[in-house]
């Protein structure tokens, strides 16, 4: 019963790979969720424009476009295709990263763009993308052997490349991302539990870690001492230490009522923006927090915050469910798909995704410290929503190709 | 060529990791959903609250101030607008901020540096408005206006101020406003009705007195503010904001929900005649002193002079001369000192009026009853000697000849045999002594001694000090000793004579309650004083001595008087000067006068006070004839005529 590439002719590989008549394949439930989604962001997205001069819905609802096609893009391929590529990618993610770090363009204090002229890209954006391939393409080449340690050591290393080249940027909230993603694609690939309660366990210990970060700290509330407490630590600052900002940052998660005024604004507001909402919200539109620009971002990494407010828990509990019902039915993907190299694709895909609005509405209502993070679908930003869509595109790749698969009777019934 | 690497078998539990993986999916996400319910249904109301907190501000709509009415409902003080200029740093782009600083102090005439420093000191909300120059000129005004464009953020504001029509005139009782203080605003008594810091309010006279009446309510404004500070501005159909309202205060605007009119306060009405006032601190103009006039029958105050006084618009408005700073800081004599009623003086001969209405009412003389005066008097005829004013003596005088030329040896013995609890009793019948109870604030006692008094005075002092002496009654007697009144209750005294025996109690506001007391005095002894006090202002056919307020006599109109003159020195003291012009002024002594203007459609009760003017027959009694010839026959004349000269000062 097995299947290989040899059965068939390389012209015949590439029609099945490529063929337009594969979206008529889709499963549908997903792009239901996915839409609703959507919507609920351009509705979101058109309250939080202060005039009616602003065009961030309407360019969200370009980007879903533009992200559609992308998606469509991807759904077309046969995601063996691209997995197959996926070395390849990883090696131009890491060049690209480099070049970030060489010739990258810095805004707001991290140099995370590349001017390519035209526009610019964002590679530790791709980096996510092309890592869920990359754990993918490893994972199944290597199949059982990934239960032997140096193996297992080998993803960490191979992951933590990109994420070193990332936290240098800095782009914290990314190089996060990657750390979830290898461990979830791991467990999936079958590794040894306890290799994987291992490294929970090493990753436990940043919780130590960013307790020695702020033991010392004694931040002032007024701005103008913070200022010289800055300089003084930048002075002095070790190798190992955080940036100001990220101490500051988790210091004020550890002490959320520390001059919310000066150091802690964001997320004070982000607390009153989300409460004030109340069970059913103060309405389309209606929301103060967010029309007065009390709440900094409440178009990008706090849209959540601007949701809930206006929506209320009622809301925010509709929203949370769809998200997990699309998270689910990813998770349905991997679990059906026959195919190891499917199972891996969704189930990083899902997790990539998952990270990303786990952490984005855990830190809008106080359960992390500030990172930026976007919220699939609500936040503002076309690389992001491009991101997204590729993910879903990737996500209803493959169940479509196990009904291909049976079709072409692989599997023999 | 693209080589499909494909292993479809995988191992197996494949499944069930997934599985796993999607239940600690649901689960990681009931942790914010858990979090939503803390914030969202727990703490909601917190939160709406901090919401609302920072968003919602309000904004003071400041009230007008009562209107003070004089006699004849002429306007005593009122508000008027007064434009202040304003800088908005928010409306203002941050590069122009400097040069329009700069140009807005060389329109003003101010310095530059002093401008800028004021806009750099408030960084806090850019949207606060620097006041940058206040009560400005028209002239400035214009200035600004036609410099309009150059100056972005830059703004008049008019304000309610206050405005007192005839400045000096009735300076004093008017009172003057101020901030109220930090200590004010820990009293219960300020906060419970609303006062905040800032408010403005009546911080002496009759501004404090009535500040109740006169303060209005202030109204407020709900503003929706962006985080920045900036108003929300409304829109119209287009979505372009539309002009900003701005309140009374100058704030921009944009209203959230209900807020408050102002509400102006009420007015007040004096009884006050400002044209007599006037009158009476012309006469005082130069010297120190104070003239009261009450309406004799009501208590109603005519005039209240107490000169040197001060103008309560100083008060008012900024203070670059240095006015207000040198007010406060006088030394004597002090011009804020209303000393009407809040210095105390011994009250000397006049004195005498309310002893001989005493003694005649007590029955310890009647008309007949005389005493010879060498000059001199001795108790028992043994040791200190007490001098008559006048050295020759009186020979032998009755009570009225005693009141007329004012005779000290007569009313030694009369006092002697009233003896003093009934003297002060009497005194204090007659308002010398105690609070008249006027409507004007920290009113002083004054003082008439007796045997309590000089016991708790020398309790530390051996029993034969405390007691009380029959020299000190001599003393008192006379008005002099430990006696001390103020003007305002000399008047009040006086007016007991002029009103047939009435102690009225004197008011400044025309529609508070009024208050008379049962008859004091019988008709016989009122006759008998009035008399006696008649013959005091009336000049004399010659070869008649005349009495001692002959220059308060005016033709035609029936005048009781009394002088007196109230030592500060001893009489033996002033003997070592030649002449009386030798004695330092402060040692000189008060030239007091006192009196009633009777069979009149209106009786008034004067009391004329000259701080160190030597003789209450020179120094004092000289004014009553303009006063009370002003008020009889000029007052319509020169009713025009104050009213001409308001308009003057506005």
């Amino acid at each position: 019963m097995s299947y290989s590439a040899h059965d068939y002719q390389a012209e015949d590989a590439i029609m099945r790979a490529i063929n337009i008549r594969n979206l008529a394949r889709i499963d549908w439930l997903l792009p239901i969720f996915v839409i609703s989604l959507a919507v609920i962001g351009w509705v979101t997205m058109y309250s939080a424009s202060a005039h009616a001069t602003d065009v961030y819905y309407q360019k969200q609802i370009l980007f879903f476009i533009a992200g559609s096609v992308v998606a469509a893009g991807i759904i077309c391929v046969d995601y063996r295709s691209i997995v197959a590529l996926a070395p390849l990618m990883y090696i131009v993610a890491i060049l690209l990263l480099l070049a970030v770090l060489k010739f990258g363009v810095e805004i707001n204090g991290s140099q995370r763009w590349l001017n390519l002229g035209l526009f610019r890209i964002q590679p530790s954006e791709l980096t996510k993308m092309v890592m869920v391939y990359f754990l993918a393409w490893y994972l199944h080449t290597l199949g059982t052997r990934i239960r032997k340690l140096r193996w297992f050591v080998l993803a960490f290393i191979l992951t933590g490349v990109p994420m070193l080249l990332i936290l240098k940027e800095p782009d914290l909230g990314t190089a996060a991302c990657l750390g979830p993603l290898v461990i979830v694609m791991l467990f999936v690939s079958g590794c040894r539990l306890w290799h994987i309660g291992l490294v929970v366990l090493v990753g436990l210990s940043i919780v130590p870690f960013a307790w020695y970060q702020i033991k010392d700290m004694d931040p002032s509330p007024s701005p103008r001492i913070q200022e010289e407490q800055k300089a003084a630590f930048n002075e002095t600052k070790k190798p190992w230490d955080l940036q100001w900002h990220q101490k500051m940052r988790i210091y004020t998660f550890v002490h959320p009522d520390f001059a919310p005024r000066v150091s802690n604004w964001q997320a004070y507001q982000s607390f009153i923006t989300v409460g004030s909402g109340g069970l059913s919200g103060k309405g389309f539109q209606q929301g103060t927090q967010t029309k007065l620009n009390y709440l900094p971002e409440h178009r990008t990494d706090f849209i959540f915050s601007h949701y809930a407010e206006e929506r209320g828990f009622i809301g925010c509990v509709v929203v949370i469910g769809l998200f997990l019902a699309f998270l689910l039915r990813g998770l349905m993907y991997a679990r059906d798909c026959p195919d190891m190299m499917g199972t891996l694709l969704a189930a990083g895909v899902v997790t990539v995704l998952g990270f990303h609005i786990f952490f984005n509405i855990s830190i809008t209502i106080g359960l992390m410290p500030i990172t930026g993070m976007p919220l699939p679908f609500l936040s503002y930003g076309g690389t992001f929503y491009m991101t997204t869509m590729a993910c879903v595109g990737i996500l209803l790749n493959v169940p479509m190709r196990r009904r291909m698969f049976l079709e072409e009777g692989m599997f023999g019934g | 060529m693209i080589t499909i690497n494909t292993e479809p078998k995988r191992y197996e539990g494949v499944e069930n990791r997934v599985q796993m993986m999607a239940l600690a999916l649901a689960l990681l996400f009931t942790i914010p959903c858990l979090r939503l319910w803390h914030l969202q249904m727990v703490k909601q109301r917190d939160y709406q609250h901090t919401a609302d907190a920072q968003r919602i501000s309000d904004t003071t709509l400041e009230s007008d101030r009562g209107v003070i009415y004089g006699r004849n409902d002429v306007i005593l003080a009122d508000n008027r607008a007064s434009v202040n200029i304003v800088f908005t740093p928010g409306e203002c782009p941050e590069v122009r901020r400097e040069e329009v600083g700069i140009r807005l102090a060389r329109l003003l005439g101010l310095e530059a540096h002093s401008v800028l420093e004021k806009v750099k000191n408030s960084k806090r909300n850019p949207f606060m408005q620097i006041v940058i120059k206040s009560d400005v000129s028209k002239t400035e005004l214009y200035r600004i206006e036609e410099n309009g464009l150059d100056l972005p953020g830059v703004a008049p504001i008019v304000r309610p101020q206050r405005r007192y029509l005839y400045r000096e005139t009735g300076g004093q009782l008017l009172g003057y406003l101020g901030e109220i203080s930090r200590k004010q605003l820990n009293d219960s008594h300020w906060l419970d009705q609303g006062y905040h810091q800032g408010d403005v309010i009546g911080l002496g006279g009759l501004e404090a007195q009535y500040e109740q009446q006169l303060q209005g309510q202030d109204g407020f404004l709900l503003l929706t503010r962006y985080a920045s500070g900036r108003p929300q501005l409304r829109t119209d159909r287009a979505g372009m904001p539309v002009e900003a309202k701005r309140d009374s205060a100058g704030n921009v605007t944009s209203i959230e929900g209900e807020g408050r009119e102002p509400r102006a306060g009420d007015p007040l009405h004096l009884t006050l005649d400002i044209g007599l006032q006037a009158k009476c601190e012309s006469l005082l103009m130069g010297q120190v002193g104070a003239i009261v006039v009450l309406n004799a029958d009501t208590g109603a105050v005519l005039a209240m002079a107490s000169v040197p006084s001060y103008d309560p618009s100083v008060f008012v408005s900024h203070d670059p001369t240095g006015e207000r700073k040198r007010l406060l800081e006088a030394k004597k004599p002090k011009p804020m000192l209303n000393r009407a009623y809040r210095e105390q003086y011994p009250p000397g001969s006049v004195f005498k009026v309310m002893l001989a209405a005493a003694a005649l009412e007590e029955g310890v003389i009647d008309t007949a009853t005389s005493h010879y005066c060498g000059g001199g008097f001795k108790i028992n005829g043994r040791g200190r000697t007490w001098h008559c004013w006048r050295r020759g003596g009186h020979g032998r005088v009755a009570v009225k000849d005693a009141l007329t030329y004012s005779c000290d040896v007569f009313f030694y013995n009369v006092g002697l045999a009233l003896g003093v609890d009934k003297i002060q009793e009497w005194a204090h019948r007659m308002g010398m002594g105690v609070l008249s109870g006027i409507d004007l604030p920290r009113e002083i006692t004054g003082l008439i001694p007796g045997q309590e008094w000089k016991k708790a005075l020398f309790k530390d002092k051996p029993v034969w000090d405390q007691n009380w002496r029959l020299g000190d009654t001599v003393n008192l007697s006379i008005g002099q000793g430990s006696a001390a009144t103020t003007p305002l209750q000399n008047a009040i005294m006086m007016a007991c004579i002029v009103n047939g025996g009435y102690r009225i109690t004197p008011y400044m506001n025309r529609d508070g309650s009024h208050k008379r007391s049962e008859k004091l005095i019988s008709d016989t002894t009122i006759a008998v004083i009035s008399d006696a006090m008649r013959r005091c202002v009336e000049k004399a056919p010659p070869d008649y001595p005349s009495g001692t307020g002959w220059r308060a006599g005016v033709p035609g109109i029936a005048i009781l008087g009394k002088t007196g003159s109230a030592q500060v020195m001893s009489l033996s003291h002033h003997e070592k000067y030649e002449t009386e012009e030798d004695i330092p002024y402060k040692m000189r002594d008060h030239a007091w006068f006192v009196a009633g203007v009777v069979e009149q459609e209106q009786n008034i009760a004067i009391c004329i006070l000259v701080e160190h003017g030597h003789h209450g027959s020179t120094a004092a009694s000289v004014l009553a004839k303009p006063l009370i010839e002003y008020f009889y026959r000029d007052q319509l004349r020169s009713d025009v005529q104050v009213a001409q000269a308001g308009k003057g000062t506005l």
